[in-house]
């Protein structure tokens, strides 16, 4: 009788696999109920071609969802006017493309038609330089200090991790309240006795801090995809570098880094075309200013295509195939360097 | 080339003990073999000759000098790895010229030196290869070339033909016992198989545990183990353990083997009638007798392997027993068989310690 209380109190792993059980209900009911017309159909057309009846969902998703989107952008480079409709917007040929690329100097963004475009490019291009050095640097000196047996490794890497799950706006938000005129920054500037500084005001100060937040922000993903680089290195190997005396810089530099490069290449062609496409935080923290310092070539899409007051959907289309080729190649890039990847 | 010597050195990780106070010391080129089962700390051992593990307690001389607390880079000695630890990236001659680039050789001297340990490895034609071209060997004497480049003090071998096939680790080991004899070097080597520490060694180290079980060459573990777990180890197939009684010691020993009575014609001391033994016989020192008056045993299997053939046998009221037979046997399973044992091979265990209480 005493055994009762007990045998009646319900387990924890009782209580999971009653919930699991209930969980997979529907798929079993689905599985039943789509399994004989998949039977019907796998005979219809044999087992060979069933590879594609299971893709067409996938494809279907993909298509309507990229494939079309790009196919509408290449119309719309191609024809003008302010129609929204394909059908009703005339055929110009590469028309936009020769206003974009009207210049009279690619180097200098004035001598251009469009010259909101080319300080996109300019801006771009500056930002990418510097955003994808520092990115590459930064995560490789945090990877090889959390590669350590340092004290609470798993609490810095969780750490450092932690703002790429964070969205780009709530990033900018946080460092807007921090780097604006009466932020933290400056209150803690203030209160040391210096002058308040006018971040967004100054266009170097400016595009610091959108390479700055960038780099803050994505770090954590480029340091997880190194470390995990530099966690495939053998011990041994380094067992035996100490075994032939060598020194710690020789050890970086003959050992570690030549393992280490086909991450660097993904991490360095990633950060490329993340750098190409930033859009987000850098439209949230500066808005493109001050004036055009800041202004991206997404942002520039962007404008022209919704935000002013003339809506230029061709013109912006056009710019999007520009950056889309350039993206292309890059992701060749990136495509390459991951088949490069055995040594 | 250089002497070693380990006095009372001990190794814990966290709370446990891996290594409990080895005295060890090895003489100038000399060819000592770590040997035991796994987890008897015998890598823990080498990696603690090499500075890669510092020790608990305990002192590490080499000539003499106190090299406790150099690390593995400052100790000149050279270790060939498992898995052969080759730096992927770099060709076979970098790979052999890294070590000599750190000491600060001049170019045509790590040349030289490279060139002397390629032809004398036969690597010469594949200088130019990357590790992954090469086959297992060919990797394992890029590791061993890897070591002798930089003439170090001492050769450390950690299981290094444990990755190679039968047929090529039998080729190896042949090569390293040749290598031994033209270098001279002070070489110890860690295996878990005993025919390598056998068939290479000038001594051997038997570990069990963390501790040494028994020093000695090949042959003195062989025929003079110090112990039950020497006497098993040391030997393929091991020795046959047969619990037994002294019945009685005046002169001539009489034990009680499973139904039979066993008369030796010497004592060992501190058995008195009573004493529970284990006593330990080798499978070649067991023949099948013609008369049925030795022990009655049935064969359980036969293993003919041409040259020679294992025979192993059930007697009542003992654990299987394992008879060697030259040529090729013509028992069966299920034969009846009576099995004698050489009087002058067998050894006698305490049963509780496993300590040689008398040895042929």
């Amino acid at each position: 009788m005493s055994d009762a209380p007990t045998a009646a109190r319900p387990q924890p792993g009782m209580a999971a696999g009653a919930l699991a059980r209930v969980a997979v209900l529907p798929v079993g009911l689905a599985l039943r109920v789509l399994d004989p017309p998949m039977r019907w159909l796998q005979r219809a057309i044999g087992v060979r071609r069933m590879a594609y009846v299971f893709l067409l969902p996938n494809f279907a998703f993909f298509g309507l969802f990229v494939f079309l989107p790009i196919g509408i952008n290449i119309v719309f480079s191609v024809t003008g006017g302010t129609a929204l409709f394909p059908s009703e917007r005339p055929y110009v040929g590469a028309e936009q493309f020769a206003y974009l690329f009207d210049c009279g100097s690619y180097l200098d963004p004035s001598s251009c038609r469009e010259d909101h475009f080319w300080r996109g490019v300019a801006n771009t291009t500056k930002f990418v330089v510097f955003q994808v050095t520092a990115m590459v640097l930064f995560s490789l000196i945090t990877a090889l200090v959390l590669n350590m047996k340092i004290r609470g490794r798993g609490f810095f890497r969780a750490v450092y991790f932690f703002p790429v799950l964070l969205s780009p706006v709530v990033v900018a938000l946080i460092w807007k309240w921090i780097l604006q005129r009466d932020g933290l920054l400056n209150a803690a500037i203030t209160t040391l006795g210096g002058q308040k500084i006018l971040f967004f005001v100054d266009p170097g100060w400016a595009m610091f801090w959108a390479v700055f937040v960038s780099v803050w922000a994505h770090m954590g993903f480029y340091t997880l995809i190194l470390l995990a680089g530099l966690q495939a290195i053998p011990a041994d190997l380094y067992e035996a570098a100490e075994m032939d005396a060598t020194p710690r810089w020789r050890v970086l530099t003959r050992i570690t880094l030549p393992l280490l490069w086909p991450n660097m290449i993904v991490v360095i062609v990633l950060a490329l075309i993340k750098g190409a496409q930033t859009f987000d935080e850098v439209f949230v923290l500066t808005g493109g200013g001050p004036g055009t310092a800041t202004l991206m070539v997404v942002q520039y899409i962007y404008e022209t295509g919704f935000a002013s007051q003339v809506q230029n959907f061709g013109l912006a289309a056009a710019a999007s195939v520009v950056l889309g080729l350039v993206l292309f190649v890059l992701t060749l890039l990136q495509f390459a360097a991951a088949r490069r990847k055995e040594i | 080339m250089a002497e070693l010597k380990l006095t009372g050195a001990r190794k814990s990780f966290a709370n446990i003990d891996v290594l409990h106070g080895i005295d060890l010391a090895v003489k100038d080129g000399e060819f000592v073999v770590f040997v035991g089962p796994s987890g008897c700390g015998k890598s823990t051992l080498l990696r603690v000759i090499a500075g890669l593990e510092n020790v608990t307690s305990g002192e590490v001389l080499i000539d003499g000098e106190r090299v406790t607390h150099l690390p593995a880079s400052e100790r000149g000695l050279a270790m060939v790895f498992q898995s052969y630890a080759l730096y992927p990236h770099m060709s076979v001659a970098k790979n052999m010229a890294f070590a000599l680039e750190n000491m600060g050789l001049k170019p045509a001297e790590i040349q030289a030196r490279v060139a002397r340990a390629a032809a004398m490895l036969r690597l010469t034609d594949y200088l130019d290869r990357k590790p992954k071209a090469l086959s297992g060997g060919q990797r394992q004497r890029v590791a061993i070339g890897r070591a002798i480049v930089r003439d170090p003090k001492i050769f450390l071998f950690d299981e290094p033909l444990s990755n190679l096939d039968a047929e090529l680790r039998v080729a190896t080991r042949k090569e390293l016992a040749a290598l031994h004899a033209k270098l001279g070097g002070t070489m110890i080597y860690v295996t878990h198989d005993q025919v390598e520490a056998m068939t290479l060694a000038d001594r051997i180290v038997v570990l069990n545990a963390g501790r040494i079980e028994q020093v000695g060459t090949p042959l003195e573990l062989y025929n003079r183990p110090s112990n039950a777990f020497v006497a098993g180890f040391i030997g393929s197939p091991r020795m046959n353990f047969l619990p037994a009684v002294v019945t009685s010691d005046d002169g001539t020993l009489r034990l009680t083997v499973g139904e039979r009575e066993l008369e030796l014609p010497r004592t060992a001391s501190g058995l008195v009638a009573g004493a529970r033994v284990t006593l330990g016989i080798r499978p070649e020192h067991i023949d099948v007798a013609s008369d049925t008056g030795m022990l009655g045993a049935t064969v359980d299997l036969v293993e003919q392997l041409g040259g020679e053939a294992f025979i192993y046998a059930s007697a009542p009221g003992l654990p299987q027993i394992t008879l060697r037979q030259d040529g090729q046997s013509q028992f069966h399973r299920g034969d009846a068989i009576a099995i004698r044992f050489a009087a002058d091979h067998l050894h006698i265990f305490d049963a509780t310690t496993g300590a040689a209480l008398a040895r042929p």
